[in-house]
């Protein structure tokens, strides 16, 4: 049974329509209100973590400073405008793009490979999963200091295995032209078990019956793959890349790990941009103003996943 | 904000609700204060402070003061300035020497001055206890806002094994630019384009590379900012284009430094192991150089091009602005302690940190350790000739601005003067809101 759903309302046929839809609203507030008590906690908790906090930002993106010593005052969109005329920000976004599309795209591509190869379960897929997936179970922060070790100009891991090969020895993390490629490569070896897991998941749902009639039909495994296993997957595949795109976004511990940010910027994204601005800066005026930009961009990308994920439900 | 300052607000209201209720109860114990210390080198550190804190709450019966480790040097002012907003701020920090004017400018400090004329003592005799260089960075306004702690100046470090093999004298190091350039390409080994020893390596990345200019700039005789005044920085000026330019030879010219920009534990891993020849670093890597290095090697102050000067670095203890006054006294009393002689130099030996108490260096422990690592007396005969660190406002930001542009030009994608035109031009722009508030107020 359901708390929500109200019974059917005997409601006199005489009384006026105005005092119809109050009582109605009373009545179905009445029988919601066991819903609202048991969501009352989290409600609570909700309030003071997640939505007073948005709403603080919301108020700190209003008011700045005119110098040091003067007290807030309202500004208006001020501070919005500041942040998108800062080449630091746009900066920022554009990393943030690049770094998106080129982590999302190799992580997914690889996921998929590795779900492919290993969709059979036998004791040498499951050894081969759990270290294809091990990476996910490292923190960030420590994979960030490993990698600190292994990208060290001529003395690091990587130097000394592929040294040899190159004409001149590059530093990883300290050439703005290679930085944030470096910086992409931990994600991806990061994050591409992780997406496994998801597209393993999706190939269980791949109908046996179908691929069974397939292969009987003399389909070869390249066109099961391109007419059945990819269309099935197409869920997965968008489910996978928004949680890829929130963590091109959201995931920036390696960024305060290695390089600050640096050189030049050249690794700054549009989180670590946010932190600068409240902690270096110390302009809460100018960080929330961005952490709203970037709110507004997440919602509207989830939103719109979201969406045509119904569609898709909805359709088929 | 990770977390909204209402809520932090609301917080420091139930608390201060929750200790009017206790108050009676406690007024009877002794009074207790919290340290906000950080680690900025390893986690030795943290235990050599717990030690430090139980002595002294030994010996001061009437005072409890519990040691807090808060991250590195800018998590702790993150978490300084999230205590003092939320109403609760700690009885002492150590705090970043180079933070202590902005915080000042932003209402954040207790003026020292009450304290020490309760003591009986002027702040000429107070101030008289510590290296002059040190003064600088504790005094703003003629007032007294920070008691320094634990220093550190830049060093010349010199794998001596290596200098022998390449027919150099390590007895001798290199005293001026032009001797260090020769050094550096003597001591680089090549392998066709590709280089297997470098000559000399610098740091660079955000925080080391603005000292590390400063650095340069001073002993090529100029300045890095207006050591009066916290809202102008003398980055487009003779002194700091020759010192990039001179920085940028070494890597495009004479090829003689690995091009790009290069972290402190990525040069001293380097230094360690062999591929660096040379390097500049802090004091504070004496310690790990002495415990690593697998070679004889051998400190020298920064060669000159004009002069000799270096900056320095390290923390200074300073009082949170909105404390109680018990509190403040408290705080007050630990922090003469922690900075005595006897303590300065203990905490020093355990560090590697120089102290910055004079009369530490006349107590026989530390003329026994000095009599045993000369190394560490190289780094204290620097004092004399060291000046204090850039401290502006916003130091961070307007550090930065420079610190963006000397690693472009490491990167080889700019020239020194545009760098530094550019640099001087986002440094203004950063400093202007200030400005319009002192120099350019007019009546």
């Amino acid at each position: 049974m359901s708390f929500a759903e109200p019974a059917a309302l005997p409601v006199a046929a005489s009384a006026p329509p105005r005092l119809q839809i109050l009582n109605r609203l009373s009545h179905r507030f009445k029988t919601s209100l066991p819903a609202y008590l048991l969501l009352l906690p989290s409600l609570v908790f909700l309030a003071l973590f997640t939505y007073g906090a948005m709403g603080r930002v919301l108020v700190d993106a209003l008011y700045q400073r005119a110098t040091p010593r003067a007290p807030v005052r309202f500004v208006g969109l001020d501070n919005i405008a500041a942040v998108l005329a800062d080449p630091a920000f746009t900066g920022a976004v554009v990393n943030n793009l690049v770094y998106a599309v080129g982590t999302a795209v190799p992580s997914i591509g690889l996921a998929l490979l590795f779900a492919l190869a290993l969709s059979r379960t036998n004791a040498v897929t499951s050894v081969l999963r759990a270290a294809l997936f091990l990476p996910v179970l490292i923190p960030m922060v420590a994979a960030s200091a490993l990698f600190l070790f292994i990208f060290l100009p001529n003395v690091g891991l990587l130097d000394y295995y592929i040294g040899s090969l190159l004409p001149v020895l590059p530093n990883w993390l300290g050439d703005s032209d290679i930085a944030l490629y470096a910086i992409m490569v931990i994600t991806i070896w990061k994050n591409a078990g992780y997406y496994m897991l998801f597209f393993l998941a999706g190939l269980q749902a791949v109908p046996e019956d179908v691929m069974e009639a397939a292969h009987l039909d003399g389909a070869g495994p390249y066109q099961r793959l391109r007419h059945i296993i990819l269309p099935e997957l197409k869920p997965t595949f968008l489910f996978v890349t928004v949680i890829a795109t929130l963590n091109a976004v959201t995931q920036v511990d390696h960024v305060f790990v290695m390089t600050k940010g640096g050189p030049s910027n050249a690794t700054n994204l549009v989180l670590f941009y946010v932190y600068q601005q409240a902690v270096e800066h110390y302009d809460i005026g100018k960080a929330s103003a961005a952490t709203l930009l970037t709110l507004a961009a997440l919602m509207g990308l989830t939103a719109l996943s979201f969406r045509t994920m119904a569609n898709r439900e909805g359709g088929s | 904000m990770l977390f909204s300052r209402r809520l932090m607000l609301g917080l420091a209201i139930a608390g201060t609700l929750a200790s009017a209720l206790t108050f009676p109860a406690l007024a009877e114990g002794p009074t207790e204060i919290d340290l906000f210390f950080p680690v900025p080198v390893d986690g030795k550190l943290a235990r050599d402070m717990g030690t430090l804190i139980k002595e002294f709450n030994e010996t001061h019966p009437a005072i409890k003061a519990t040691a807090v480790y808060t991250g590195s040097y800018d998590d702790t002012l993150i978490k300084t300035r999230a205590s003092i907003k939320a109403g609760k701020p700690p009885a002492a920090v150590i705090m970043s020497a180079n933070f202590l004017l902005d915080m000042q400018i932003e209402n954040e400090l207790t003026n020292l001055d009450p304290l020490i004329a309760a003591d009986g003592t002027t702040k000429e005799q107070f101030l008289g206890q510590f290296f002059p260089a040190l003064q600088g960075n504790a005094v703003i306004n003629r007032s007294v806002y920070g008691v320094p702690f634990h220093n550190s100046t830049p060093l010349l470090y010199i794998n001596a094994d290596k200098a022998k093999d390449a027919g150099l004298d390590p007895s001798k190091p290199p005293q001026t630019w032009a001797e260090l350039t020769d050094w550096a390409k003597k001591l680089t080994k090549r392998e066709g384009d590709k280089v297997t020893q470098w000559g000399i390596a610098i740091p660079c990345a955000y925080d080391y590379c603005g000292w590390m200019m400063e650095t340069l700039t001073m002993t090529n005789g100029g300045r890095y900012y207006n050591e009066e005044f916290g809202g102008e920085v003398y980055y487009d000026t003779p002194s700091m284009l020759g010192a990039l330019t001179w920085w940028n030879d070494l890597v495009t010219k004479h090829k003689v430094h690995p091009p790009g920009a290069t972290p402190g534990p990525a040069v001293s891993t380097s230094f360690i192991s062999g591929n660096a020849a040379m390097m500049m670093l802090s004091t504070g890597s004496l310690t790990y150089v002495r415990d690593n290095a697998k070679f004889a090697y051998k400190v020298a102050f920064i060669p000159r091009n004009v002069r000799n000067a270096v900056p320095i670095g390290g923390a200074s203890l300073i009082v949170p602005a909105g404390q109680e006054a018990d509190k403040q006294k408290a705080a007050w009393t630990l922090i003469k302690w922690m900075t005595s002689p006897e303590k300065s130099g203990w905490w020093s030996r355990a560090t590697g940190y120089f102290a910055p108490n004079m009369a530490a260096y006349k107590t026989p422990d530390m003329v026994e350790f000095l009599n045993k690592n000369p190394d560490a007396k190289t780094a204290v005969e620097q004092l004399d000739v060291a000046k204090p660190w850039f401290a502006t406002y916003k130091t961070v930001p307007v550090r930065k601005t420079l610190e963006d542009e000397v690693m472009l030009v490491l990167n080889g994608k700019k020239q020194p003067k545009e760098a530094l035109v550019a640099a001087q031009k986002a440094a203004d722009e950063t400093l202007k809101p200030y400005n319009a508030e002192t120099s350019l107020k007019l009546p």
